[in-house]
């Protein structure tokens, strides 16, 4: 038996020794006390804005661009980003994509996975701090929490309540945003409320704001913690060059009340204009602090300190409530609020800023070095970024090269050929035409390789059809027959496939729509 | 057993073991971790006792749903057939020539025929309708033996070729075999043979073979050799040949013929989908007006 599993097996008539002197439960010291939700104080400061300015943006798309018109003719929607899912399509802009453009898609998604090795690479989880959704809507509701206290006025019992509409408020708008992008967006916060949607779009947007109600205003920063993949394997993108939020112990520490004393070598130095570190890539950094010789070491004299005066105001404003002091974690969104709060107090103990900044591992660790430089030059950035510009260029290369007319020609393999009773050969194809101009209304073929073929469409009702009718659709699909005369003795073709090709044209204006290279089979005879 | 230690740092015991100076606490797996632990086993007593769960060699619990996933499948054909329904009345009701002209009508039926013919037809006649040289003819060509309009397509399927139903289309080839000597055989089957060439037309009526296709031939396949659909006699004059072209192949059929059987798949399919069938079929390429 394992002592104070918890899982006794003694029988009722023995009293075991070990188990009568022990409590029936762990004692309640053994637990761990229950974690209290960690509330992040505001904050201000040069990261702050960047990161209010951000979420502004960012909503700003969110709510605006579904608003823009995009006149596309009649029977088209008029708004210029839509994802038409009843009819399979992406408008964008002057684009139009249909599920078969995928691979622009999956570009795009390629694209934006290096992005963000790159921006990794350079600069740590800058993603995560600034424009993850799960951040953004951290942040709002963290917003919306303030503004509930202060409206409530000290009022105890009215700001939870309080709190939970606004919060509910703002998911339902959420989930109403991300609506407008699938729904024409002017008319659709009336048609909510009137009920003339459809269910499916009442549930996507009920989920959509729950997701937002329970991730953004309950889980929060557990959400970066625990459930999150990208910090597990951010770790792998970053090296010691990339900058990422540092508190620096060369210049911190050891930390100790503002009675104490200065570290002498800190005296020494001249406070200087502020040092922020920050990535160059935001707003750059200004690298007026004269720093110690490089490789000084720091020794601690007793009964003086560094710069940090261990208020805590870091750990306070950080997010995701991890104290930036021990040094680079995984739970360090990279959101660099801890930054302005440090500085605030370092301005207000009258020392440099930049005691938290943005700065390489590699860095100067003298107490005053300037921060590291952001590093492009490195393989590592070089090839993500590579990555990304060719990914770029791929789908560029795909828009450009989207065409209006889409044929698919599928021969027919049961059977091969029909031979028909005047001698002719006949080979059957499955045509598929999608279109995206405005007007189509019937397709003509004709077959380049095969002199006197003949070309029909099968109607269905056996008669012949020159054309095959596309009218209004976007789609159509219909069957080909093409016919090779009868031909004999030396003009017979070996048996087995030829290569042909299939020419398609407008009927009405003659012009030619696309080109299929395909086979034609010739029997054995 | 050793009195149970704790541990200064945590409050909690010890199970006692330790290596290397560190001690293992026993701590207890998590209430959460336990509550889902006894929900699941809930769960399955519940799924036990709601579902099929035990089988003995005659019989199975039932379970108290009474759930039957075979029972839910006939359901699911009853409801598919229902929603059909509609569909199989308009196709049974309309007159054969002007399903095709209707464009639901016509894809519901080409579409179902298709499915039909898979699993009734395809066996002998092919996936794709090619037919086998020899053996069953292509329905994607515009050679009919019986007719290629969709009524003669239909009335086929309902009683097939010389099948045991009595309205069964019927036919039957003499075995010349017994009938005209060897050399006589050879030489009709050249002539048959050269009604399909259009180089011989001249040197034709001149052919040995040429009197005796027309006492022995003629009158079921036609002086030209252009067939008769009333009694099944295939065309001779054309490019066709379903039990092969060569002048082997067509003395083997004159001496001793071989004719095809088809079963009535109006014994085995209701209307309506010998209607789709039919429409099916149609349209593969060499249906007739
Ligand atoms: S440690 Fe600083 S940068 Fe990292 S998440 Fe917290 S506040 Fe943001
Ligand atoms: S905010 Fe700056 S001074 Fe205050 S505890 Fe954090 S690092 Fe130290």
């Amino acid at each position: 038996m394992t002592a104070g599993s918890g899982i006794t097996n003694a029988s009722v008539t023995t009293t075991d020794a070990a188990t009568a002197d022990r409590p029936a439960r762990a004692a309640p010291a053994a637990r761990r006390p229950r974690r209290k939700p960690h509330l992040p104080q505001p904050v201000h400061g040069h990261f702050r804005r960047l990161k209010t300015r951000l979420t502004v943006i960012f909503l700003g798309i969110l709510f605006l661009v579904p608003w823009i018109r995009w006149d596309r003719g009649p029977g088209l929607p008029d708004q210029a980003v839509l994802f038409d899912l009843p009819g399979r399509r992406l408008f964008a802009f002057g684009l139009e994509l249909w599920p078969q453009d995928l691979p622009i898609a999956v570009g795009l998604m390629v694209a934006g996975a290096f992005g963000l090795f790159y921006a990794t690479s350079l600069s740590g989880r800058v993603w995560c701090g600034f424009s993850c959704p799960q951040t953004v809507w951290t942040d709002i509701f963290g917003g919306v929490r303030r503004l509930a206290h202060r409206i409530a006025k000290g009022n105890e019992a009215a700001i939870g309540p309080l709190t939970g509409a606004m919060s509910a408020a703002v998911a339902i708008l959420t989930g109403l945003g991300f609506a407008q992008w699938f729904i024409d967006a002017p008319g659709l916060a009336g048609r909510f409320l009137d009920g003339s949607l459809p269910g499916a779009v009442y549930g996507a947007v009920f989920l959509i704001a729950l997701f937002t109600y329970v991730l953004g205003a309950h889980a929060r920063e557990r959400v970066c913690l625990h459930m999150c993949p990208w910090p597990r394997f951010q770790a792998a993108l970053l090296d010691r060059d990339s900058l990422v939020v540092t508190y620096r112990r060369t210049r911190g520490e050891p930390r100790a009340r503002k009675r104490v004393a200065l570290r002498p070598e800190l005296l020494a130095t001249p406070p200087a204009g502020p040092v922020t570190g920050m990535p160059q890539a935001f707003a750059f950094a200004a690298d007026g602090t004269v720093g110690l010789a490089r490789g000084a070491t720091v020794t601690a004299a007793p009964l003086s300190r560094g710069d940090c005066i261990d208020c805590g105001r870091c750990v306070q404003v950080c997010p995701t409530g991890i104290d930036i002091r021990d040094g680079l974690q995984m739970g360090c969104i990279g959101c660099g609020l801890c930054i302005d709060a440090c500085d605030e107090v370092m301005t207000k103990i009258d020392r440099p800023t930049g005691l938290i900044r943005f700065d390489a591992e590699e860095a100067d660790p003298a107490p005053m070095a300037p921060p590291a430089r952001i590093g492009f030059f490195r393989p590592k950035a070089m090839i993500f970024g590579g990555a990304m510009v060719v990914a770029l260029a791929a789908v560029s290369f795909g828009v450009a090269n989207i065409t209006d007319v889409q044929v698919d020609v599928e021969p027919q393999n049961t059977p091969r050929y029909v031979l028909l009773s005047d001698g002719s050969v006949r080979n059957d194809y499955t045509v598929r035409l999608s279109h995206r101009l405005p007007r189509l209304d019937g397709v003509t073929a004709s077959v380049e390789g095969m002199p006197d073929a003949t070309l029909r469409f099968t109607s269905g009702d056996g008669a012949d059809a020159a054309e095959m009718a596309v009218g209004g659709q976007r789609s159509a699909a219909n069957r080909l027959l093409v016919i090779q005369p009868p031909l004999r003795g030396d003009a017979l073709p070996p048996a087995g496939p030829h290569p042909i090709v299939l020419v398609f044209h407008d009927t009405s204006t003659g012009a030619e729509l696309a080109r299929v290279d395909t086979r034609f089979w010739e029997p054995e005879r | 057993m050793a009195a149970p230690e704790r541990d200064d740092l945590t409050g909690r015991y010890t199970t006692g073991h330790e290596w290397d100076g560190i001690k293992e606490l026993s701590t207890p797996i998590p209430g959460w971790w336990v509550g889902v632990f006894l929900i699941s086993i809930a769960v399955a007593l519940l799924y036990m006792v709601l579902y099929p769960s035990f089988a003995s060699t005659e019989r199975y619990y039932e379970g108290a749903l009474k759930y039957s996933s075979a029972e839910e499948l006939r359901r699911e054909v009853v409801a598919a057939r229902a929603a059909q329904a509609p569909m199989r009345n308009a196709l049974v009701e309309t007159p054969l020539e002007e399903i095709e002209a209707d464009d639901s009508l016509r894809r519901f039926a080409t579409t179902g025929g298709q499915a039909a013919f898979n699993e009734n037809c395809a066996a002998c006649h092919g996936v794709g309708a090619g037919g086998q040289i020899g053996q069953f003819p292509a329905l994607v060509d515009d050679d009919w033996i019986w007719g290629g309009k969709i009524a003669d397509i239909r009335q086929t399927i309902l009683y097939g070729i010389r099948s045991a139903h009595p309205d069964t289309r019927q036919s039957l080839m003499p075995v010349f075999g017994q009938i005209l000597t060897p050399e006589q055989i050879s030489q009709t089957a050249a002539y048959v043979k050269s009604l399909s060439d259009p180089t011989a037309a001249g040197s034709r009526a001149s052919m040995p073979g040429a009197p005796l296709y027309a006492a022995n031939c003629a009158s079921c396949h036609g002086a030209e050799g252009q067939g008769g659909r009333d009694f099944g006699a295939p065309r001779l004059n054309d490019a066709i040949w379903l039990y092969g072209s060569s002048q082997e192949a067509i003395e083997r059929q004159i001496t001793n013929p071989r004719m095809g059987v088809m079963p009535a798949f109006g014994e085995r399919l209701d209307e309506s989908t010998v209607r789709m069938i039919a429409v099916y079929v149609h349209t593969l390429g060499g249906g007739e007006k």
